[in-house]
C-alpha cells in the first residue's frame, strides 16, 4: 500500500493519462459494474489561467494604483495593463472584491475559479507567451487536483463503468477513484477491460525534456512521436491541430518540473456562412427553399466553397501527419461540415470509415484554438473523485430489486381526464346532441330524442363549468337566447321544463329572450299551461296570452303596418307627381329666359361623350356595343319596313 | 474648430454619429441642419456616409472605428454592410463582430493609436480590434465606469474624459494612451462625453446645449482650431473664439 501522504503529493501535479506516476500506475486496477457512478464532482468549466509574466521594477515615478505596481517606461506600462494581474484587479474591483497585490495573486492563481481573459479562448497566445513563469495548464490542474481529498476509507475496491460510458473507472489503493476517458483507447483495447490497465501502462510515454525555453517555440514539422489530430466545425469556424502526447517539460525556477502539450501544428479559419437572425447554413437554405438572390446570400455561398477549400488545403498539408496520428478527433455536425471532411474529392485525407476515427464525449462550444486546447486536456487527464462505497452498494441493490420485480404496466394517470362515470358521459353526449338540435331548431327531431333518451326535464347541460354553459344551462335558457319561439315553446308545453331554473347570472331563460316572438311564446305557454303549473312570477313571465291574443295582435300589428306602408306610398306617389309637373313646367320658362350659362344644346356626341365620362374603359366598351347592337336592330326595323 | 449641432431635439452627437479621420458615419432621418453641420465642415474633405446599423439609427453607439477600420456588431445586417462597403473608402476595413456587448461604440474607445475597452470584452473580439483598427488595446475603466467609449472622447490629439475621474486615474490613462486627457463635461453638464460629442483630428461637434466653456474645453485639449499649434494659444484668441460660437 502506498503511503497516504505520499498519494498527497501525486495529486499535487495533474494526472496526465500517459505519464503517470509509477507508484500510482503500479496500484490502479480497472473495475466493471453496469452501474454509472453518479459524479460527486460536477467538473467546474475549465477557465483557463495564465500566469502574469511581467517582472516588477524597482520604484519610480509612475505606478498602477489599482495594482500597486510601479513601471518605468511607457511599454512596461503598457504590459503591465495587458497583463492578467491587471485584468483580475480591474474584474475584482468593479466586483467590489479588494484588489490582489502581485504576490498574492500569484499564489491565488491555483485556486481561482474564473476566466480572467473574458473568453474561453483565453490560449490562444499561449504560443507566445512560452516563457511564462506557469502556464494554464499546469495552473489548472493543480486547482483539479486540489478538488479532491484522501478517503478517509483507503481501500478501494469496486468502481463500476457502463459499457459505453465514456469514462473508465479506475481504483486505486489509498486513492479515491480514477477516471480516465475512454475514448482515447482502441476498440479492441476497449473491448477487454481486464487489460485496461496493462493497456495504460504500455501507453506511457517518456516526456521530452525540453531543451530551453527557446527551443521549445522550434516546432518540428515530422512529429517522430505519437500525436493526435483533432479538428472542430462548425457555423463557419474551424479549428484543428495536432499534439503530440508526450509531454515536454520545461524547468521553472525552483528547480520544479512543469509538464505542458506540445503542439504540433494548429490552424484556425472563421469565414461568415451563417444566416444572420435565421440561423443554418446558406446550403441548407438553398437546398430547402431555393437559391436566394440576395447580397448576403450570395457572401454567403462564397464563403462557404472559401472555407472548404481552406480546410482541404489544411488537410492535405498535413496529410503525413495525420496518416501517422494514433488518434482522430472529429467534431462536425450537418451535413456540410461532414461534406467538407469526408466528402469525395481528389485527394481526400480523412476516410469515413478510419478506425482512428473519434468523438467528443462531452459538449464543446466554438471551434477554437482554446476550445481544442480544453478538450484535450479533457481527453487525456485522469480526474480524482472521491466515491461512497455505501452509497453505490445501497443503488446496486435497488437496482438489482426493481429487475427482480415483474415488470407490470403500470396504468398511466391522467391528472387533467379523471375517468368518467357512465352517467356521465352520457350527459356528454346528451348535451351535444341537445345543443346541436336547439341551435338548429329542430323541434320534432328535439321532442324525438328528449323521448327517446328519457332525458329529464331537469336536465342542465354539462360539465358545468364551461364558459359556453355559464349562461345556458339549461335547454331552455339556450332556445331563449337563441330566440328560438318553437322551441321554447315545445320545451315548455311538451317537455314540460321549468322555466323558474335560472343560470349562473341569476337570470331565468324568459329573460335571455331577444325579441318579441319568443317572449310571446312563454306568454302563450304560460297562458296554456295555467297559472298553477309553475311559479310564473318566479320565471319573470308576464301575464298569460291566449295564442289567439297574440295572433290576433300580430295580425293587428301587420294591419297597421300595412295601413301605414299604403299611406306613406300613396303620400311620395303623390310628391312625385307634383315635381314632375313642376319640371314639365320649368323648361319652358327657362327657355322664354333667353341663353343661360351652361343651357347650351350640346351635340349627340357631347352628350355621349358625358354618359361615358367617369366610367371604366370595360363599362365604356359594353355601352357602346349596346348602342351598336340598337343602331344595327334600327337599321334591319328600316330595311324590313320598306 | 468645434461647432455644436442637434439631432432631432436631442444633444447627443456621438449617438447619432461617428467622426473618423477618414469617414464621417451619419444616421439617417435627421433634419437637415444636422446634415449641414456636417457637410460644411467635411464636404470635399471625407466621405460622410448616411446609414443605419441593424436598422436603428443610434449608429454612434453600436460602431466604432478609427482611419484604418471600422466595426459593426453582429445585428448588422448584409445590406446595411454592403451599404457602408460602398461608401466608405477602400482602404478602410469594415469587420463585423460576434461578440455579446454588441453597443460596440459604448464598450470600446479608440483613436487611430490606441484603444480602451470593456474588460469583459472577449479574447477574440480584443484581436479582432488589434487587427481591424491597427491600435493597441487595452482593458482599463474610466472613472470605475466600464463603459469606456461612452465616458471617454478620444482623438490623435488629445482626450476627455468622464467629469469626476480622479487626477491620478487621469494620469495613468494619459501615460497610457500618451495623448494629453482633462475631465470636462459637454452638453451643459453632461457626464457621457463619448455619446455627447464626436470628435477626429480638427473637428468636433457637440450638442448644442454646451456651454461656451465647455467648448472652449474641448477646443484645447483636442488642439482644434485657432488652439492648435502655430495659431497662436493666447489669451485673447481663446477669447475670441468663446465670443464667436457664443453668438
Amino acid at each position: 500500500m502506498v503511503d497516504t501522504t505520499q498519494m498527497e503529493e501525486l495529486l499535487k501535479r495533474p494526472l496526465y493519462v500517459y505519464d503517470l506516476p509509477p507508484e500510482l500506475l503500479a496500484s490502479l486496477t480497472a473495475k466493471t459494474t453496469s452501474q454509472p457512478i453518479a459524479e460527486q464532482d460536477p467538473e467546474p468549466s475549465s477557465k483557463d489561467l495564465e500566469l502574469a509574466a511581467q517582472d516588477s521594477a524597482i520604484a519610480t515615478s509612475n505606478l498602477c494604483s489599482l495594482c500597486r505596481v510601479s513601471y518605468n517606461s511607457v511599454q512596461e506600462q503598457r504590459s503591465h495593463v495587458r497583463s492578467d494581474h491587471h485584468r483580475y484587479n480591474i474584474k475584482a474591483q468593479l466586483r467590489g472584491n479588494a484588489p490582489l497585490e502581485e504576490i498574492e495573486f500569484a499564489k491565488a492563481i491555483g485556486e481561482l475559479d474564473e476566466s480572467i481573459s473574458g473568453s474561453e479562448s483565453s490560449e490562444t497566445e499561449e504560443e507566445d507567451s512560452e516563457g511564462a513563469t506557469g502556464t494554464a495548464l499546469s495552473a489548472l490542474l493543480k486547482k483539479q487536483a486540489k478538488l479532491s481529498h484522501p478517503n478517509e476509507d483507503p481501500e478501494m475496491t469496486e468502481t463500476p463503468i457502463t459499457p459505453k460510458h465514456p469514462i473508465f473507472w479506475l481504483s486505486s489503493s489509498g486513492l479515491p477513484s480514477n477516471k480516465s476517458p475512454r475514448a482515447i483507447f482502441s476498440k479492441e483495447e476497449q473491448d477487454e477491460p481486464a487489460h485496461l490497465v496493462d493497456t495504460l501502462r504500455r501507453k506511457q510515454l517518456a516526456p521530452i525534456k525540453a531543451r530551453t525555453n527557446k527551443a521549445s517555440n522550434v516546432q518540428e514539422p515530422a512529429a517522430s512521436g505519437p500525436h493526435i489530430f483533432m479538428c472542430m466545425i462548425g457555423g463557419g469556424h474551424f479549428a484543428a491541430m495536432l499534439v503530440s502526447l508526450a509531454p515536454e517539460i520545461h524547468r521553472k525556477q525552483g528547480g520544479v518540473e512543469d509538464r505542458q502539450a506540445r503542439v504540433i501544428a494548429h490552424k484556425t479559419f472563421h469565414r461568415y456562412t451563417t444566416r444572420r437572425k435565421q440561423g443554418g447554413s446558406q446550403s441548407a437554405s438553398d437546398a430547402s427553399r431555393g437559391a436566394a438572390h440576395s447580397a448576403g446570400s450570395s457572401l454567403r455561398r462564397y464563403n462557404e466553397a472559401a472555407l472548404e477549400k481552406d480546410i482541404r488545403e489544411v488537410l492535405s498539408d498535413w496529410k503525413e501527419m495525420i496518416d501517422t496520428a494514433e488518434l482522430l478527433f472529429i467534431r462536425a455536425t450537418g451535413k456540410t461540415n461532414r461534406k467538407t471532411l469526408f466528402g469525395q474529392y481528389d485527394g481526400q485525407v480523412l476516410r469515413q470509415n478510419d478506425p482512428r476515427l473519434r468523438g467528443f464525449p462531452f459538449n464543446t462550444r466554438r471551434a477554437t484554438q482554446g476550445e481544442l486546447m480544453r478538450s484535450f486536456k479533457e481527453l487525456t487527464r485522469v480526474k480524482v473523485s472521491e466515491v461512497d462505497e455505501a452509497a453505490l452498494a445501497a443503488a446496486e441493490a435497488k437496482r438489482r430489486e426493481e429487475e427482480s420485480k415483474p415488470s407490470t404496466p403500470i396504468p398511466k394517470p391522467q391528472p387533467q381526464k379523471p375517468k368518467l362515470s357512465k352517467e356521465e358521459e352520457a350527459a356528454l353526449l346528451h348535451t351535444s346532441q341537445l345543443q346541436a338540435l336547439i341551435r338548429r331548431s329542430k323541434v320534432p327531431a328535439l321532442m324525438s330524442y328528449i323521448s327517446n333518451n328519457s332525458i329529464p326535464s331537469s336536465f342542465t347541460f354539462t360539465p358545468a363549468d364551461l364558459p359556453q354553459n355559464f349562461r345556458c344551462p339549461t335547454p331552455l335558457h339556450l332556445a331563449a337566447n337563441l330566440n328560438a319561439p318553437a322551441v321554447v315553446t315545445a320545451l315548455l308545453t311538451k317537455a314540460g321544463t321549468d322555466p323558474t331554473a335560472i343560470n349562473n347570472e341569476g337570470r331565468t331563460p324568459f329573460e335571455l329572450t331577444g325579441d318579441r316572438a319568443t317572449r310571446d311564446a312563454f306568454r302563450i305557454a304560460r297562458h296554456d299551461l295555467g297559472e298553477s303549473k309553475w311559479d310564473w312570477e318566479a320565471a319573470k313571465v308576464p301575464s298569460a296570452v291566449s295564442k289567439a291574443e297574440a295572433e290576433g295582435r300580430a295580425e293587428k300589428e301587420r294591419k297597421t303596418a300595412e295601413e301605414e306602408e299604403a299611406a306613406r306610398r300613396k303620400a311620395s306617389l303623390d310628391r312625385l307627381k307634383r315635381e314632375e309637373a313642376e319640371k314639365a313646367a320649368q323648361p319652358r320658362t327657362t327657355k322664354s329666359g333667353g341663353r343661360t350659362v351652361g343651357a347650351v344644346e350640346k351635340s349627340a356626341a357631347e352628350r355621349r361623350d358625358e354618359e361615358t365620362r367617369g366610367m371604366t374603359p370595360e363599362m365604356k366598351m359594353r355601352l357602346e356595343r349596346e348602342r351598336r347592337a340598337r343602331a344595327a336592330e334600327e337599321r334591319f326595323k328600316r330595311m324590313q319596313g320598306q | 474648430m468645434a461647432v455644436r449641432a442637434q439631432f432631432e431635439n436631442s444633444n447627443e452627437v456621438g449617438v447619432f454619429s461617428c467622426l473618423t479621420n477618414a469617414y464621417a458615419i451619419v444616421a439617417v432621418g435627421a433634419s437637415e441642419n444636422f446634415y449641414s453641420v456636417f457637410e460644411s465642415e467635411l464636404q470635399d474633405v471625407i466621405p460622410i456616409c448616411h446609414a443605419t446599423i441593424a436598422g436603428t439609427r443610434i449608429v454612434g453607439r453600436l460602431i466604432v472605428g478609427n482611419r484604418k477600420g471600422l466595426l459593426v456588431p453582429t445585428t448588422t445586417t448584409d445590406q446595411e454592410l454592403q451599404h457602408l462597403r460602398n461608401t466608405l473608402p477602400a482602404e478602410v476595413k469594415i469587420q463585423r463582430i460576434e461578440e455579446r456587448l454588441s453597443a460596440l461604440g459604448n464598450v470600446i474607445c479608440c483613436n487611430d493609436h490606441v484603444a480602451i475597452v470593456h474588460p469583459d470584452l472577449e479574447r477574440e473580439t480584443e484581436e479582432i480590434i488589434a487587427d481591424v483598427l491597427g491600435v493597441e488595446v487595452f482593458r482599463q475603466t474610466v472613472a470605475d465606469n466600464v463603459l469606456t467609449g461612452s465616458y471617454m472622447a478620444l482623438s490623435n490629439q488629445g482626450g476627455i474624459v468622464h467629469p469626476k475621474t480622479s487626477i491620478r486615474d487621469q494620469d495613468e490613462l494619459s501615460s497610457l494612451l500618451q495623448v494629453p486627457l482633462v475631465a470636462g463635461s459637454v452638453n451643459r453638464g453632461s457626464p457621457v462625453v463619448g455619446a455627447g460629442m464626436v470628435v477626429n483630428d480638427w473637428l468636433a461637434i457637440t450638442g448644442l446645449d454646451t456651454t461656451a466653456t465647455e467648448l472652449s474645453v474641448v477646443e484645447s485639449v483636442f488642439r482644434l482650431g485657432e488652439m492648435a499649434p502655430g495659431g497662436g494659444g493666447g489669451a485673447g484668441v481663446n477669447k475670441d473664439s468663446i465670443v464667436e460660437s457664443f453668438y
